[in-house]
């Protein structure tokens, strides 16, 4: 029912926000920072170096010829870095030859991106023809060796001064900074901040710089500084080949006239090495920033390294506490799930998930577990089947099926028991599908990585399943490509009964698809079941589907449930507050009613109130609800809550003993 | 709809021929367009060293004819497509009755083996070390292992180069330092010179692959970690599947995919970078003869090894596109690819 909070959530812009001033900004990034420390104190060697060092001392003639550094036995004082062939003093050469590399970087790669940008962003964002050819040119011209050609022009166009040779250099670095501003463009103007922001009647230079130029900010950055390393690169290459500039001294000049002295066999490391030294930190500088910046653009990355270290730091074993032998395993449960604990390390606290949660679905039933987006429904599911996703940990509690705990299970035995037992019809059927095999192997995978069958039945066994769920046969060698979603959704589904599990998790099986085709897929869900007499969790938001598909409905409210019910007294007499609420909110065509749902979650999930979940949005707050939690507790047949409301003689009892 | 369809080769040779076309381009008006022509600058040398050459003007002259570089810039152009499709590049300069073509055929052999062995290694070594490092069941001691393979990828080639022939063949003499093989050694298919050829091949292929690897298995391991994330992927471990399959048939398999696209856009960058292997070790590939055709100043060699390396770049490119779709089916569906 409340879609609205995740709408809300795409709708700002996600770089608002991202300033400097926050602690936990992702710009702190310790590469990227490292790597502009780097490059700071090269670009100070070069710029404070004349202020201390005679530089004069770089021209011909101005020392005793090869001479080693000070530290070694015959070095001079005078020249502390040694002199070469010509008498020149390395120190003074390196100071001179630093910031002319670092210039030619910067300045190639400034205007390349500038180009870049222009272009890219006529492309993407004007499109058409335009797009077209733009991105046919920077394409064949990214393949073009650029040394190459730049070589050629060296060898004609004899460059005086490192402008000249920056400029040549920037008709190489356009391409990429294209490529990347438009498919950035093309990516944001999907993104519905930005359609907001176009429906709103924003000028297009408005929405281009306020909302999609902070979002490509990192990406920017990153294919600048690789610009800049490039731009050094090919200009450094040019000086040692000897096509650069010859009368201002550079890093690869330097480079070169050792070479062609033959300064390494005559074992003047002096001459060829500090440049050589200087020009690797400066890479390591601009790389480190790269590097950085990507993880800075790409949170998956950053998310990746971060929950590595976290697992390296709490042990890679989830520590699970077992809290076995009070429960008497219940006879007619297919599926147990046993005081669940889902918790999620972030850097910025633990977020509990899942809260205790305790049901059962019993043999041939459908249990609708419902409840609000981010309630932690999707988060038990991925605990049953044993797949939460780093940083989040069950930390506590059992998942039995068959009396074997899930939780507790190794690799191997966990493996077995997949599919074969506990299978899934996943949330996103568009996305669940590998892109790049067809049908065929997908389906077969499933069945070989438990069952040894010949090829000829297990064509049969797959058509016969295809068959099950209403696919013509030449599904079978389709790609995901090819299918509608609702024919990706059936196939999912066939993939789930493949080897007749005892358990089926539905994680809202239908949310992606419109109206009718839900209702397709629902039914073949429901003849399904009956069919096979499996047992079922459906997970959704949709309480008008899961009114006509499930058996008993579970409810959840920010990690905790709160009330399980058969269906039909779960919809005639709610008990819980919130169950009310959502059901409530049921549109009807025949009574209009104002919606009466206030505001979504109310609390920090990282840090919950003492007493009831529920009670900042509850109407019927009291003192009691606020100091202790309620358990949940069978009030009628069959028919569990968990609320103050229903208990006044606890209630009573509580209120005396602490008076 | 799978597979090469006619439209999607057709278009991809378009932008093959596209590609040549503007290298081809570049090199022909470059020249043009430099302050003086390479005649007269090479009349004017050849006066430097004699001192003094009667009729220079008339020399001049009759060497633009005979380059034909007295015609109309468009005459100039056509004729030079016809030459270069026909691989008549006219005789090289420095070494007179050879021709151009002939030089640039005996390099190119030793550039292809070259580039191909260090791009087929440093590709398939950087692209197996990043698949480990993005995936979370990578034994622990491998994940504290593998990031130091990247340690020299920030380093060009080139000095990584230097650094290796000062230590390995100087310092150590365990390789030799620079050539394709040793002048004792006789050419041809023998034992002892096959030998010969690898010994000297190892410093430059080991210099581009160490520092070249890792820019691969970085690219690699973003490209594994958004897999990771993906829904194909969480189903396949439900499903139950051996990490082993799970790895390679839903992890290595759809990441490699934009890292082949890499592969075929980055080539130009690989090739570029070679020519500088190649004169740091001396090694008598294409890059090598370009160097030296450049410093004599010969400027029909110069101009047959760009367009050959064009050429060749583009070639590796457009056989990269055509073998795309039998990896990624979907790609004569998406338009906006690449």
């Amino acid at each position: 029912m409340t879609v609205g909070r995740q709408a809300a959530d795409e709708t700002t812009t996600p770089a608002r926000g991202w300033g400097l001033n926050t602690w936990d900004s992702p710009w702190l990034n310790f590469k990227f920072l490292l790597g502009v420390a780097i490059v700071l104190v090269i670009l100070l060697f070069g710029l404070l170096g004349p202020l201390f060092w005679d530089t004069d001392l770089a021209y011909t003639g101005a020392g005793p010829l090869n001479k080693p550094p000070v530290w070694e036995e015959e070095g001079l004082p005078e020249h502390p870095l040694g002199t070469e062939s010509n008498g020149r003093d390395m120190l003074a050469q390196l100071i001179l030859a630093t910031p002319s590399s670092l210039k030619v970087g910067f300045l190639a790669a400034i205007i390349g991106m500038g180009i870049g940008m222009a272009l890219g962003s006529v492309a993407g964002y004007v499109g058409g023809w335009w797009d077209h050819v733009i991105r046919t040119i920077s394409d064949s011209a990214i393949t073009i060796p650029a040394l190459v050609v730049l070589v050629v022009i060296a060898s004609y166009v004899q460059m005086t001064d490192t402008t000249a040779m920056a400029l040549i250099l920037a008709a190489f670095a356009w391409p990429g900074p294209t490529r990347l501003v438009r498919s950035q463009i093309l990516t944001l103007r999907e993104r519905s901040y930005v359609r907001m922001a176009h429906l709103s009647g924003a000028p297009a230079l408005e929405i281009m710089f306020v909302e999609m130029l902070p979002n490509m900010l990192p990406w920017l950055a990153a294919s600048l500084t690789g610009g800049i390393s490039a731009a050094i690169l090919g200009a450094t290459g040019l000086e040692v080949l000897g096509l650069g500039p010859t009368r201002v001294p550079s890093l690869g000049l330097i480079i070169n006239q050792a070479t062609t002295n033959a300064a390494l066999v005559r074992g003047l490391v002096w001459w060829w090495l500090p440049p050589i030294i200087i020009l690797m930190v400066i890479f390591v500088g601009f790389f480190l920033m790269t590097i950085g910046l990507d993880e800075i653009a790409n949170p998956r990355i950053r998310q990746f390294s971060s929950s590595r270290r976290e697992r390296i730091a709490a042990g890679e074993a989830p520590s699970v506490e077992h809290v076995d032998g009070g429960v008497a395993a219940r006879r007619d449960a297919a599926l147990e799930v046993d005081d669940l604990h889902v918790h999620y390390f972030t850097p910025r606290g633990e977020v509990i998930a899942a809260n205790g949660v305790n049901f059962n679905v019993r043999r041939g039933e459908i249990l609708g577990l419902v409840g609000e987006s981010g309630c932690g429904k999707t988060t038990v599911a991925m605990a049953i089947l044993q797949v939460v996703q780093p940083p989040g940990r069950i930390v506590q509690g059992a998942v039995r099926i068959e009396e074997q705990d899930l939780v507790s299970l190794s690799g191997r035995e966990l493996r077995e028991v997949r599919w074969r037992d506990l299978a899934l019809v996943p949330q996103g059927a568009m996305n669940s599908l590998n892109p790049v095999t067809p049908v065929r192997e997908q389906m077969a995978d499933a069945i070989l990585a438990h069952e040894n069958i010949g090829r000829a039945a297990l064509e049969q066994r797959i058509l016969g399943l295809l068959n099950d769920v209403g696919l013509p046969e030449r599904v079978i060698d389709m790609y995901p490509h090819e299918l509608s979603g609702g024919m990706k959704q059936r196939v999912c589904i066939a993939m789930s009964i493949a080897l007749n599990p005892q358990v089926i998790i539905a994680d809202e099986p239908t949310s992606a698809l419109d109206v009718v085709v839900q209702r397709v897929v629902a039914q073949t869900l429901l003849e399904v079941k009956e069919r096979l007499g499996v047992s079922m969790v459906m997970i959704g938001h949709d309480m008008g589907l899961q009114a006509q598909l499930v058996d008993r409905i579970a409810v959840m409210y920010a990690g905790n449930l709160v009330e399980v019910a058969p269906v039909e007294s779960a919809f005639s007499e709610p008990l819980h507050p919130y169950t009310q609420l959502l059901i409530e909110s049921i549109p009807s065509i025949r009574e209009r009613k104002p919606l009466n749902v206030t505001e979504g979650l109310t609390h920090d999930l990282r840090n919950p109130p003492p007493g009831c979940i529920f009670q900042f949005r509850c109407q019927h707050v009291e003192q009691i609800c606020r100091e202790r939690r309620p358990d949940l507790v069978e009030r009628e047949d069959d028919h569990l809550v968990a609320c103050w409301l229903y208990e006044p003689e606890r209630h009573a009892l509580i209120e005396l003993e602490e008076a | 709809m799978r597979g090469l369809t006619k439209e999607y080769v057709l278009q991809r040779f378009l932008m093959y021929l596209l590609t040549i076309w503007l290298g081809s381009t570049l090199i022909f008006v470059i020249p043009r367009l430099a302050p003086g022509d390479p005649v007269s600058e090479m009349v004017g040398r050849l006066s430097l060293d004699a001192g003094y050459i009667e009729n220079a003007d008339k020399l001049i002259e009759s060497w633009k004819a005979r380059f034909g570089l007295d015609a109309p810039i468009h005459v100039q152009y056509f004729r030079y497509w016809g030459n270069v499709f026909r691989l008549n590049f006219g005789y090289s300069l420095s070494h007179f009755p050879t021709e151009a073509w002939t030089m640039v055929r005996d390099a190119l052999p030793w550039s292809l083996g070259l580039l191909t062995v260090a791009t087929v290694l440093s590709f398939s070594i950087g692209v197996t070390i990043g698949s480990l490092m993005g995936w979370r069941r990578t034994p622990r001691w491998l994940q504290l292992i593998l990031p130091s393979s990247l340690t020299f990828t920030a380093i060009p080639y080139f000095m990584f180069g230097i650094m290796l022939i000062y230590l390995v063949a100087f310092e150590l003499d365990w390789l030799p330092a620079t050539g394709a093989y040793s002048r004792r050694v006789d050419p041809g298919w023998n034992l002892p010179f096959i030998k010969n050829v690898l010994t000297h091949a190892i410093l430059p292929v080991v210099s581009i692959v160490l520092t070249s690897m890792g820019g691969w298995a970085l690219g690699m391991r973003g490209l594994m970690i958004s897999v990771n994330n993906e829904d194909y992927f969480l189903l396949a471990q439900v499903k139950g599947l051996s990490p082993t399959r799970i790895f390679f048939r839903y992890g290595v398999r759809n990441a490699i995919l934009p890292a082949l696209t890499a592969l075929a856009l980055g080539l130009g960058g690989l090739i570029s970078g070679s020519i500088l292997v190649e004169f740091i070790f001396a090694y008598p590939g294409t890059g090598y003869t370009l160097y030296q055709a450049i410093i004599s100043q010969d400027y029909t060699v110069t101009q047959a090894i760009a367009n050959l390396i064009i050429l060749v770049t583009a070639t590796s490119v457009f056989l990269l596109d055509l073998l795309y779709p039998f990896i990624d089916p979907r790609i004569t569906y998406k338009r906006n690819m690449r």
